[in-house]
């Protein structure tokens, strides 16, 4: 157990590292989030003057700002599938297969510094947007409930490119499968809240488990930790563990394939 | 046991062809054993076998007293293994390759440390030590692969083609640097396609062709008996016909290289 710990700690550094470099790859990681919160902030202020807009936020911007948080998690914790193939096809993961390391190490040390990773994104997305004028009702102390589930969501979503990455071994696909996060991140209270949206949207937008994890990053940012928030901010935490569930779940499946 | 490594009709078949068929031999421990065989021959499969990458379709072997299946931590442990391709993590420094390798291993920090500046001193990588991988040439990486697999100071040392890109000198170096770890109790599998190079270091080889093992003996005994070089001898047995190969089905997508 204690040498399960020790590989996992220095796995975990090693993936944290990896997951930084080349330095400049983290361009994109941030410039796709500030897009679409600048263009979308500026876009739809109009919005806000709806009479049903007006109980979620005073305007579109701090509406949308967990939004640019929630990207940041999406892109930053997309690419734990590419590093993996990347260790497939350059010979490293068989590197580590050789050597007496736990095969449970291997996964949880990069599902750790995915976690990581993603925490230290949305700390800086939400700085970002502070900074251009996004409130955080939820004070200093809110700040590592936002970050406990950026930790949550970020493992959960990076289960998908680590699935296809440990069954495909191809860096194509698991390139592409990014695209996931339109549907995912589209169809959801990210645009407008649930009251003004409609029909098959609606429903779709109500089973698709991150507008809860939206839901609940919003709640802490423009309602603060109380009564009525606590309810959203638990079962934002909810669907972000039972979708990290099964996806990681299925890159577990998948790994054990792989390493049989 | 005095065999480091003991096999017993070892089979690997990959759908319809055949790459290892039913081969038996003996490495006593301590010994320099090389294993000879054209492109395609069932080299390179035989030792992912024996290293535990890839299960047996059937056959047993057994590894430093382990058997591969039943036991195979307790192969991994005992052995260093030298792709034939070089497996390093590309975006660390080679100290950093190094030392993780070595607390994975079981090695304290400290060490690692020692070990890895010791290995780095040997390979004539000092100055390049705190470069990532990705800028080093192909010598320079093989190199420093080798120096990765013998952190740990394994009994049993397999290496698959080892001096493949290494200049004459780099060749001289790692010749010398085998002889000494051998002359100390180490048990080295080499595979190579320079014959000088067996002839030079070997004390027994074996030919493999088409899977299966053709005769097993000192260099010199099998000079004599062709009446040539090793390269005679090579022939002799393995015929001049630029064999058909089998394809690999499973090769990675060329743009797998894209990042390294
Ligand atoms: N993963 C694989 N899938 C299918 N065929 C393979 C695979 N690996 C090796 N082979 C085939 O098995 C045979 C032996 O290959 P290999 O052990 O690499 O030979 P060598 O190392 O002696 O050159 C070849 O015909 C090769 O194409
Ligand atoms: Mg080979």
């Amino acid at each position: 157990m204690n040498k399960v710990f020790r590989d996992t700690y220095y796995l975990f550094i090693r993936g944290f590292k990896q997951s930084l470099r080349p330095y400049i790859a983290l361009m994109p990681e941030f410039a796709v989030p500030i897009f679409f919160f600048v263009v979308n902030s500026a876009g739809f202020q109009r919005v806000s003057d709806l009479a049903e807009f007006k109980n979620y936020a005073g305007n579109y911007l701090e509406f949308y700002a967990p939004v640019a948080l929630l990207m940041a998690i999406f892109f930053s914790t997309g690419s734990a599938g590419i590093e993996v193939v990347t260790d497939i096809a350059n010979g490293y993961m068989d590197r580590l297969f050789v050597s007496p390391v736990h095969r449970i190490s291997i996964v949880l040390g990069k599902l750790l510094a995915t976690g990581a990773r993603s925490m230290i994104q949305a700390a800086i997305m939400l700085a970002f947007v502070m900074l251009i004028g996004a409130p955080f009702e939820a004070g200093l102390l809110g700040v590592p409930i936002l970050l406990a589930l950026a930790f949550i969501f970020g493992m959960a979503w990076s289960g998908i490119g680590l699935t296809l990455a440990f069954l495909t071994k191809n860096p194509r696909i698991v390139q592409s499968s990014f695209v996931f996060f339109i549907p995912f991140s589209f169809i959801t209270t990210s645009q407008l809240p649930l009251p003004l949206l409609s029909g098959w949207y609606k429903a779709a937008v109500m089973i698709n488990p991150v507008t809860y994890v939206l839901e609940g990053m919003r709640a802490l940012m423009l309602n603060g930790v109380g009564p009525e928030t606590v309810g959203t901010i638990a079962v934002g935490f909810l669907a972000a563990a039972l979708f990290g569930l099964v996806t990681l779940g299925a890159a577990l499946f998948a790994f054990r394939r792989l390493s049989a | 046991m005095n065999e480091a490594i003991r096999v017993e009709a070892l089979t690997k078949k990959f759908g319809t062809t055949t790459a290892v068929d039913g081969v038996s031999f003996n490495v006593p421990k301590g010994e320099f054993f090389g294993f000879l065989g054209p492109n395609g021959a069932g080299k390179t499969t035989t030792m992912r076998m024996l290293a535990t990458l890839l299960r047996p379709t059937s056959g047993q072997a057994w590894v430093n007293g382990f058997e591969i299946s039943q036991n195979p931590d307790g192969v991994r442990r005992s052995i260093g293994f030298a792709m034939q391709a070089v497996t390093l993590d590309p975006l660390a420094t080679a100290w950093e390759n190094l030392l993780l390798l070595g607390v994975l291993y079981g090695l304290s920090r400290k060490e690692a440390h020692q070990r890895g500046s010791e290995l780095l001193e040997l390979m004539q990588l000092t100055k390049v030590a705190d470069s990532w991988i990705k800028n080093y040439s192909g010598g320079m990486r093989r190199r420093l692969d080798l120096a990765a697999v013998l952190m740990h100071k394994p009994e049993v040392l397999f290496l698959d083609e080892p001096t493949e890109g290494l200049d004459p000198a780099g060749r001289r170096v790692i010749w010398e640097y085998l002889k000494k770890l051998n002359g100390s109790g180490a048990t080295i599998f080499l595979t190579t396609h320079y014959m000088d190079e067996a002839d030079y270091l070997c004390e027994r080889i074996s030919i493999i062709d088409k899977g299966k093992l053709v005769v097993t003996d000192s260099p010199k005994r099998l000079k004599e008996k062709v009446g040539g070089t090793l390269d005679d001898v090579f022939i002799h047995y393995t015929g001049h016909r630029i064999q058909d190969e089998g394809l690999n089905p499973k090769a990675a997508d060329p743009y797998t290289q894209m990042n390294t």
